[in-house]
């Protein structure tokens, strides 16, 4: 019989609300407690830029699980910072001095946000939006004012683009390379969303790098170095982000992108492991380290967490997906796109949904679909199940409508 | 015992084998099941957002939500992977002279 433990897990999110669901269904009594320093109960994040943004959720209503998991699952809850750990002697030291020994530790710190550097005035009044708080805040000064601008045309910039157009503000999104959501994305579903947009009146300028900002009374004039000119009342930042190691930079763990992890979730250092944006971790799949962003990946990755911390030997092998809702389409992503032969397109309106599916050797690699939501869904996950088993395919199925791609995961 | 109400939801042949169709009756929507055991019915919108499952996919007993990847069993209703943690509700289903009919209380 396994003896009692202490796991600790540093982080509130995603990552670390399933790792520690998941260990507790393996073990019924040794102690877990989460720290997290948001003052909320862990919560989902997508809603933030779109249900909350738009006013059409309430924070009680993403809560995740229901209010009574922590009770129920004895599970402790401390919303306290941790200012440092002592993994040779195995113990957390949290803002206020007090030491906290675990036997198993889990870091889900997650990603923090890229910071826009323009002029120290104007940078720190720019807005960004990663939790609850920062939510709160952008809500509130929308409501105040009418022209916006946003930094950056990845899917967070474009969902609070979108959300904050549906609030009848004027918006405008500024990105610095020559099409939106990066090259990850094929450039004629990019055009898709761009054309989304403006249709329904944002503005979208790409090329285009900020040259100055100047702050005249409570707006600022924002000057591209094409010498355009954007008046607004508020800017929002939103040009990715990097992965929360600042509490590890002196330590024995091994860091690069993240927190190195393998399969099983394990860091450098013995008894201490890592889920969620702020793992680096190895993937079989790929025989390479993947960092990844997304919500699928943190509540899995958590999950896997939970089961290895439990004794339960497991591989993470769960194929990237995401997605993102801007207006009324639905993107979603599968694979990794970045090393393929050939592109194969499956339809041709954003009605009925397309699908841009990557190809390498006769296997699908990767798959990126834009549709009304739910059109895209089930053709993504079919990609997803077939990325994980390799499986080789008759490409001619992929773009022919009349045949549904179900009978090829029977293969 | 509950209350019969026997609704004529279409053909067999109107549902592929290892699909669903939806199905809307009296301001509420289902979803309509064939898969190799016979025909199921459930409630036709995820419990984790809402999201219709018609465009979702069937794989042996089991449906996966198009939005967000939860899973149900599709005989039981049980959420059997997250983000879907609340089963969704079933309903008794039965074919008579080639046609499907769902049992709505």
């Amino acid at each position: 019989m396994n003896s009692l433990k202490k796991i600790l897990i540093i982080g509130s999110g995603q990552a670390a609300i399933y790792a520690a669901s998941e260990f507790r269904k393996n073990d019924k009594y040794s102690s877990i407690t989460i720290f997290g320093n948001e003052n909320h109960h862990p919560y989902e994040r997508p809603p933030l830029s779109k249900e909350f943004l738009m006013d059409k959720k309430k924070k009680d209503e993403f809560l995740f699980f229901s209010k009574n998991f922590f009770d129920d699952h004895n599970v402790c809850f401390i919303n306290k910072k941790i200012d440092s750990v002592d993994f040779k002697n195995k113990y957390l030291i949290s803002f206020d001095n007090k030491k906290y020994f675990y036997d198993k530790l889990l870091i889900t710190t997650g990603s923090t946000n890229r910071k826009v550097e323009i002029d120290k005035e104007i940078d720190n009044e720019i807005y960004y939006l990663r939790n609850l708080d920062e939510a709160n805040k952008i809500k509130k000064k929308a409501s105040e004012v009418n022209n916006i601008a946003i930094i950056g045309g990845g899917f967070i910039g474009l969902e609070i683009a979108s959300s904050l157009n549906q609030q009848n503000k004027s918006v405008n999104v500024i990105e610095i390379s020559n099409q939106l959501m990066g090259r990850i994305i094929p450039s004629p579903i990019a055009n898709l969303v761009k054309a989304e947009h403006e249709k329904n009146g944002n503005k979208i300028h790409l090329d285009s790098k900020i040259k100055s900002i100047e702050k005249i009374n409570d707006a600022f004039k924002i000057l591209l170095e094409n010498d355009h000119i954007i008046e607004t009342e508020m800017i929002i930042g939103g040009i990715g982000s990097i992965p929360t190691t600042d509490l590890f930079n002196n330590s024995d763990l091994e860091l690069k992108n993240g927190i190195l992890t393998n399969k099983y979730n394990q860091t450098s250092v013995e008894n201490v492991y890592a889920a969620g944006d702020v793992s680096n971790f190895y993937h079989p799949l790929y025989k390479k380290n993947i960092r990844l962003e997304s919500y699928q990946h943190a509540q899995n990755q958590g999950i896997n967490a939970g089961k290895n911390i439990a004794g339960i030997k497991s591989e993470y092998l769960s194929v990237p997906w995401m997605w993102s809702d801007q207006f009324d389409l639905n993107l979603q992503l599968t694979g990794l796109c970045d090393d393929y032969h050939e592109i194969i397109e499956r339809g041709v309106d954003t009605e009925n949904g397309i699908i841009h599916f990557f190809i390498k050797d006769d296997k699908i690699v990767g798959a990126c679909g834009l549709g009304l939501v739910g059109k895209v869904g089930r053709d993504i996950r079919i990609a997803s199940k077939l990325i994980e088993k390799q499986t080789i395919i008759d490409k001619k199925i992929l773009s022919d409508l009349n045949q549904k791609l179900n009978p090829l995961l029977k293969k | 015992m509950a209350e019969e109400n026997w609704i004529e939801v279409g053909k067999v042949d109107s549902i592929d084998m290892e699909d669903l169709i939806r199905f809307d009756h009296a301001e509420k929507t289902f979803c309509v099941y064939r898969i190799e055991d016979g025909f199921y019915a459930t409630d036709g919108i995820c419990t984790h957002e809402e999201v219709h499952l018609e465009d979702g996919l069937v794989m042996d007993d089991e449906i996966e939500c198009p939005m967000h990847q939860g899973i149900f069993n599709i005989k039981t209703g049980e959420a059997i992977s997250p983000p879907a943690c609340d089963d969704l509700k079933t309903y008794p289903v039965k074919v008579e002279n080639d046609l499907v009919y769902i049992n709505i209380p």
